[in-house]
Order: structure tokens, then sequence, then C-alpha cells
């Protein structure tokens, strides 16, 4: 077993630089890094070029690499476009916009041999090689009065620059500001007018290049928190509490604007013990409920878990993670909860913890988790993370096919009132009892969080003790078959594997393209159940290839570890990294590529594997 | 029909002044004839939170400290519902003070009962957040949930009785659970409540409480002229009781159910969330996405 560390970027050492100006040419897919101090607006940059690409047909990827702070500090966005699907970030800038000498200082080793930087005049103190500057926040402020219009002017000197559509950029504009009021839609036209203007009269060549159109179809741009937001509400969830917390809060923000319209409710409560206590109260209730969080509210959330465990309450948790411990890097990606995920609370409870991999998975997880939450009567955690959460992506349109309420064994009155006897936490080969929601005639019951006997009564028995465990712990085994089943993608006679979960689906996804023009074909494991472990699938598809890497953003591999306590297989390999910021898919073909260098042995014919399946209760 | 699960017997100490609490719940409830399938009692940790498992209804044990927030999410889901949260003072007042501010603040349609003895009954005896100076060797003056409540804008119904006096303390609940089922919003009523094992303060109290409204001029609409009364009585060396503070109807903020869920039978454990009955709007919604 190995662990090994892939140090951040390790292939964007600084480019060097032609000696000729670049020429026109037309490129299939791009970056655009926006740069400046926090408050100066550089997600707007990015979501404009995200807007305009998305509109010219192109598969758009955003991710943003901003402090925890409104204003200050050096905030970072990158837009990438291309002709092909795409779900990662470039490794490489063709275009850096500097709001500020940072931009370029920290940027510029990023920036591809031809790419070009657009700085502000007024900040950049040290432009770098091949820089285009404008009087950008200058300009802003004496002909718009207001310097942040700088962000449109420099759209709009980009559309020059990079040879875009003018009419479709201007409407982008248009769409993105008019909705706010006349004098936004006014004044932004003309900044972005303003910005066409001194880009045109900017020495060098214009365009520096032109951008194909792409042909993608149907698609709408959203991030995985948003998405999940909407699963949530197709699938019948009408209660939200939630408490605010980078990066999960766009969830809660997007409830709060559409659920009223359901006759839900989203409450932001004074803190996430309240927002997992009120969503349990809610979900007792009979209304499908969910709480979002990311590390340390999920953490204040671990008692309440044990609690929905016991009590056996559905509820959903989606954790949102973010580097940790502590308050960590708020806004900065990692996966680092997921033993959290899995073992938080004290005692023992059967859990789900599901990971969409992208955002129409979020939407489509979102959904199955609010029927396995009542059909199995238990809490399930979804497991987010920044860099799906919060990053914008082309997705195909979100649509209603498939999309199901199954209650599970919630009652109706005519069903109870067939009953001789009605005990909350009856008996049953499945473990899970029929349940009653307050207002039903009949079904009065005792829902406690103490060990309890089939009435609801506290109870220390030591036979009904056995019993309960059993009825509880059970679900988890008899569940594996409707829990969300992994995507294998890729080659299936590959002898190279890949596993992962959650935001490195985009990149592992992308390596397996990098590799297999090197001649390297793979196969990849997209993990969707993490908990409990799907050794059904995970050990024929560790037999099935010689070397597994199993990439995930943390310290410890964690889910290379829960996955070797369930299987005892000598080819898996992890890739880490636990920097804050996203894997490229540079990193992880070069060490695949570097791996099978070094060890060119490691290919053994066949791996035994040896998978436990009945530990401890045995679930 | 169909049978369910039945009350059973206290667990409290013969004496113990939650049988009067509970005794005027339960008469508040048959005055207001408040059918068992409408009333959800979420009790705290401790010996008065158990008051669930010796009533007839839906009983909902919550984590100690955190019956405010589960009972608020109980009536927001449902908000025809009677829901009825009752917990110690430990409980309400230490875990879960800062939920007590906060449910005075979202002033969702519910009642509060604390049941106070001064003390941590059910891990026998030590100081709690009310327990007065000398008490178990407790060296910090005590708070004041009353004085707390009417420091809070939309706290508007206050009120504080004693188990030894049932009469009193059954009418101050009743009133309470009526203020409610006419979602009016948050009804807090505290009850003293002596621990005859750890605190036996029968005689003591029965010799301090204070009914505010005997006092001349009393104008329980006033909440300046209630706050000096409380600290007045208090600092005569009596306990305020009665029915402290209520806010005129006329001058109510809207509760927080009657807000977000002005229809009662419109509500999310309530409303149909098949696809069917929203796929209209459901695809509206999904095609405004760009």
């Amino acid at each position: 077993m190995s662990e090994s560390v892939v140090a951040a970027h390790p292939e964007h050492a600084s480019q060097t630089t032609p000696s000729q100006p670049p020429v026109a040419r037309v490129l299939r897919d791009l970056s655009v890094l926006t740069g400046g101090q926090g408050g100066d607006g550089t997600l707007t940059v990015s979501d404009l070029l995200a807007r305009y690409f998305h509109a010219q047909g192109m598969y758009v990827y955003n991710s943003r690499s901003v402090l925890s702070r409104i204003r200050g500090g050096y905030a970072a966005a990158s837009s990438r476009a291309s002709v092909e699907p795409t779900m990662a970030q470039k490794a490489l800038q063709d275009v850096i916009v500097a709001f500020h000498q940072d931009a370029i200082t920290f940027g510029e080793k990023t920036l591809s041999a031809d790419g070009f930087i657009l700085g502000d005049e007024k900040v950049v103190t040290n432009p770098g090689q091949n820089t285009v500057l404008l009087p950008i926040s200058i300009t802003a402020a004496s002909k718009l009065g207001n310097p942040l219009y700088k962000n449109v002017i420099a759209f709009g000197a980009l559309s020059v620059l990079m040879g875009m559509d003018r009419e479709v950029a201007r409407k982008v504009v248009e769409q993105r500001f008019g909705r706010r009021s006349e004098e936004a839609r006014a004044k932004n036209l003309s900044a972005f007018d303003i910005g066409v203007e001194l880009a045109a009269k900017s020495p060098g060549p214009k365009p520096r290049f032109s951008v194909e159109r792409g042909t993608a179809k149907d698609q709408v741009l959203l991030t995985g928190n948003q998405a999940l937001a909407y699963g949530f509400v197709v699938g019948g969830g009408r209660f939200f509490a939630g408490y605010p917390i980078t990066p999960a809060t766009p969830v809660m923000e997007t409830l709060m604007k559409i659920l009223p319209q359901y006759h839900g409710v989203v409450r932001q409560a004074e803190d996430e013990l309240s927002a997992i206590n009120m969503t349990l109260g809610a979900a007792y209730a009979g209304a499908r409920a969910m709480t979002a969080t990311s590390g340390p509210g999920f953490s204040l959330m671990t008692e309440a878990l044990g609690h929905a465990g016991e009590a056996e309450i559905p509820v959903v948790i989606t954790d949102c993670q973010r580097v940790g411990p502590s308050t960590g890097e708020p806004t900065r990606n990692e996966q680092s909860d997921l033993f959290h995920a899995v073992f938080a609370s004290h005692g023992e409870f059967p859990r789900f913890v599901l990971a969409p991999g992208f955002p129409q998975d979020a939407y489509d997880i979102g959904i199955q988790a609010l029927n396995l939450a009542e059909k199995w009567q238990l809490p399930i955690i979804l497991l987010l993370d920044q860099a799906l959460g919060e990053n914008m992506q082309t997705t195909p349109r979100l649509t209603l096919k498939g999309v199901s309420v199954d209650r599970g064994k919630l009652l109706s009155q005519e069903a109870l009132d067939a009953l001789a006897a009605y005990k909350r936490y009856e008996f049953t080969k499945d473990g899970v009892s029929p349940r009653t929601i307050p207002g039903m005639k009949g079904g009065q019951s005792q829902v406690t969080g103490n060990e309890h006997d089939e009435w609801g009564h506290v109870s220390v028995n030591v036979e009904n003790r056995k019993m309960m465990m059993a009825k509880r712990m059970t679900r988890l085994r008899l569940a594996k078959p409707d829990l969300p089943p992994p995507i294998i993608w890729g080659d299936e006679k590959a002898r190279v594997g890949f596993i992962g979960f959650g935001c490195t689906f985009g990149p592992i996804r992308e390596a397996q393209g990098l590799l297999k023009r090197k001649g390297i074909s793979s196969r990849f494991y997209q993990a969707r159940t993490l908990w409990p472990v799907p050794i059904e699938t995970l050990a024929p598809f560790l037999s099935s290839v010689d070397v597994v890497f199993v990439v995930e953003h943390n310290f410890m591999g964690q889910f290379a570890r829960l996955i070797r306590s369930f299987v005892t297989a000598h080819n898996i390999e992890s890739i880490v990294k636990y920097d804050g910021s996203s894997f490229v898919a540079e990193e992880i073909a070069g060490h695949v590529e570097q791996m099978m260098k070094e060890h060119a042995s490691y290919v053994p014919s066949k791996t035994p594997i040896v998978t436990y399946e009945s530990e401890g209760g045995g679930f | 029909m169909v049978e369910h699960v039945k009350p059973i017997q206290p667990t409290w100490c013969p004496g113990c002044g939650d049988f009067g609490v509970m005794a005027a719940v339960k008469k508040g409830v048959l005055e207001l004839k408040i059918p068992s399938e409408n009333l959800v009692l979420v009790g705290g940790i401790g010996c008065s939170g158990g008051i669930h498992n010796f009533m007839d209804g839906y009983g909902f044990h919550a984590l100690h400290g955190r019956l405010l927030p589960t009972a608020i999410g109980v009536k927001l889901a449902n908000p025809k519902l009677t829901v009825v949260a009752i917990g110690g003072d430990g409980d309400g007042y230490a875990i879960g003070m800062g939920h007590f501010v906060h449910a005075l603040k979202k002033n969702t349609s519910i009642t509060y009962i604390v049941m106070n003895n001064e003390t941590y009954g059910l891990t026998k005896g030590q100081a709690s957040p009310t327990s007065h100076v000398g008490f178990e060797g407790n060296v910090e003056p005590p708070v004041d949930a009353i004085l707390t409540a009417l420091s809070i804008p939309a706290a508007a119904f206050i009120a504080r009785g004693f188990s030894g006096t049932p009469k009193e303390a059954t009418a101050l609940v009743t009133e309470a659970l009526r203020f409610t089922q006419e979602r009016k919003g948050f009804a807090f009523v505290e009850i003293l409540s002596p621990c005859v094992t750890y605190n036996d303060t029968y005689d003591l109290w029965r010799e301090k409480v204070e009914d505010v409204g005997k006092r001349p001029g009393y104008d329980k609409a006033d909440r300046g002229k209630a706050f000096s009364t409380v600290l007045d009585v208090m600092h005569s060396g009596k306990i305020p009781v009665g029915e402290i503070y209520r806010t005129p109807d006329d001058q109510l903020y809207t509760s927080l159910d009657r807000t977000l869920l002005p229809n009662p039978a419109e509500a999310p454990a309530t409303v149909d969330i098949s696809v069917a009955a929203n796929l209209a709007r459901y695809e509206k919604m999904l095609a405004s996405l760009e």
C-alpha cells in the first residue's frame, strides 16, 4: 500500500515566452482566469463568460478561489469553455484578467505559452509578457461613476480580444443586468461598449484568437448545490432549515426562492443545532425534510444525527464539505468529512452516505434520498464538496423522467383503521415499522431517542435491546439493492482502474482521456453510495483490473482505507490532494504514468481479493 | 378503534411538583377539547421531560435542550396540530437557553412549559441555572426567564405559575393553550415545581409567591410596567407569578406559522407532494432554468 501526495500543479512551471506576438488562432478549449481583490467582482466576469460560451453551444466549467471575506484578499475565478464535454478546471489559462497585481504574480505561471493578460492599468504595477493594459477602473469611475463597472468593461474588452460575437456578448450583459433595473441595464451596456472601444484602440493584434462554436444542446448552467435544491423540490421536499455556512448556503438560498410556492417552509435557524432539530421535528410531523451544512455545522449536528437513527426519523442531511478541521478554509475544496459522515455520533445506528459526482447526479440522488429516507426510516447524509457545490457548469436540462414519490410504510388513515394495534417500533422482517404522523386518529405513539420497546416506551430489557439493535442495523444490509449504484466509466477490458466520488469525477474522466491518448486505457468506478460500503460492486471491480487508484481530496486516503476495511486487496493505490485546490486531469494522469513507470512489475496477473461480509453483528 | 400506545404511570417521586403541572396540562387540554391525535407533546431531557409518556397523544422525546427547535419544526410542518413543549429549567435555561431566546423571537404558535425546580433532579441535585447562591455550592446568581422573555420584543404571552396553587396554574396553562390554538404566537409558562427529593421548596415558595396581577394598577399589557413590577417583587424577596405580560390582540406581531402558512390546511406535512399533483408547476420551474 502506498500513500502518495500530488504536488499542486506539477506541470505548471513557468512557460517560455514566445518572441512573436501570438497570431489569431481558433481555440476549442480555453480557460480565462479573473483575479483581483475580494469585492472586485471577479466572479461577475467569470459568470458573463460562462453565459456567453453557454450561448455559443460550448460546455462550461466555472470554478472559484476566493477567501472567506466579503472584501479584500486575493480572489480568483476561472471560466473554462470547451467544445467537448468538460467537468474540470483546465491546467493552463489562455487569458488572465488582472484587476490586481496579484493576479499576475500568482497567475502568470499558469498562463499558456501563447496566452495573454488583460490588465487594469491603474493597479497593475508589473505587467507580464504579452499584457494588454487598459484604463479599466479609471474609465469606469469617470464615465459611469462607479469603479465596479470595470467587470463589464473588461468583458467588453475581452469580446474584442477573444474574437467573440459582439451581439451575443452584449445580449448576455443585458440579460444578466436587465432584470435588476432599467438603470442597471443601461449602465452595464454602456460599460460593455466602453470596453469594446478601449480594446479596439489598444495596440497589438485583435483578436488574439477566436473560439470555435460548440454544438452542445439543451444544456443549462447549474451548480451542484442548485441542482440538489431542485431535486429536493421535485422529490417532494417541503421543509428545510439551515444556518448560513460556506459553501452550503446556496442550497438554502435557492430553496428560499422556490419552496414557498409549494406551501413549503424554509427557515434560517439560530444555529445548526436548531436547524437539524427543526428538521427532525418537521420530518417526524410528516414533511419531507432536509438541512444542508458544511463540516463545522455537521459537527454540531452529530448528536441529532444519532437521534434520527435511534428514533427512526427519515431525514436528509447535506454536508457540502470544505477544508477542515475546525474553521479550516471555508471557501476551499476538500473531501475530508468522509469518515465523519460514516461514523459521526455516539452509538451505532444505520445511515446511508451518498455522494453525487456532478450536478445532474446531485439532482437525481437528491430525489432518491428523500424516497430512501422514508422507505428505510433513517438519516441520510449527502456528501457534496465545495467544487461540486459551488462550481457552475453546463448540465443537461433537468427533467421529471423517472421521478416518483415513495413514502414507504407511511400509513394512510384507512390502512391504520384496519389494524388491530399500532406500534411505532413494531418488529418486522425488514426492520421497518409502519409509521403514522401526528393528526392521524389511532396512530398516537411515543417517538424517542431512548432505547424503547415496540410501543416507544423506554426499555432496558436485554432481549428487547438485542432485537431493536437487529431491527435497526439489519436495514444496512437489506437496503443495499436500493442504494444508488456506481457508474463504471471507460473501457471494460482496461487493466487500470480509478475509484472516486464527488468532485473528482470531472478530473478523473478527463485524465482517462489523456491516458488513453498515451495508450493507457482505464475504467473508473464512480462511487455514489459510500456507506454502507458497496462491496458487492467494489470487489468485482477491484478484481477486474491490475491496479486501482483511489482519487480523493484528503490526507489520509479515507475512502481507500474504508474500502480496505471491507476487502483485502493488494492493488489499491491512493492519489490524494489536500491543499485546498481541486485536481486537474494532468495531475492525475501524470501520477498514474509515473507509478506505472516506477512499478513495471506492478501488474499482478491475478489479485487475490477476500471480502468480509459479516463483521460484528453481521450487517 | 385501533389500539395505540397507552400512557404509563409517572416515574416521578411521590409529591413531585410535576404532578401538579401535568394535571394543569390535562385540564387545559380537556377544557379546550383538543383531541389527543392532534396533541403533540415534545418533552425535554430530565424528570419533567418524561411527561409525554404519561399522557395520551403524540409524544416526542427530544434531545437535551433541543425541544424548542423540534417543536417549532413540528408546528411549521403542520400548523393544525397543538404543539406543547415541556421541559425543565436545566434543559431550557442552560443547554437550551439559546433556543429559548430564539423561540421567543421566532414567535411560532406553540406552548412552552418549563417546570422549574431550581435543580437538576434526574442527575441528583446539582445546581441549575435558576439555583440561588449557596445551593450546592452555587456562587452564580440565577437567571430569571421571565425577565429574559420580557426583553424579547415579539414575546407576547409570558406567565409564571406554581404547582402548589393548581387552580391558578391550570388557568395559566389553559390560557396559553388557547393563545396558541388561535395562532397568536408563542406562549411561555414557567411553573415552579418543587423537587421533593433534592430541593423541597413547597413551604418556602408558598410563602414567597406574589401574584403581580393583584398589585394595584398592574397592567399586563404594559411591558415596561411588567418588567419593573417583576423586579420590584424580586427585590422584596418574593417570586412574581401570574399572567405577567400579554400583548393586546391589536398589537401582536403576526406569528411565524401564520406568516409562512396562512392556510393551515396547506402545509409541508399535509400538502400533496406527488409528481402528478405538481406536474405543471415543476415543468415550468425546470423550463425556466437557463
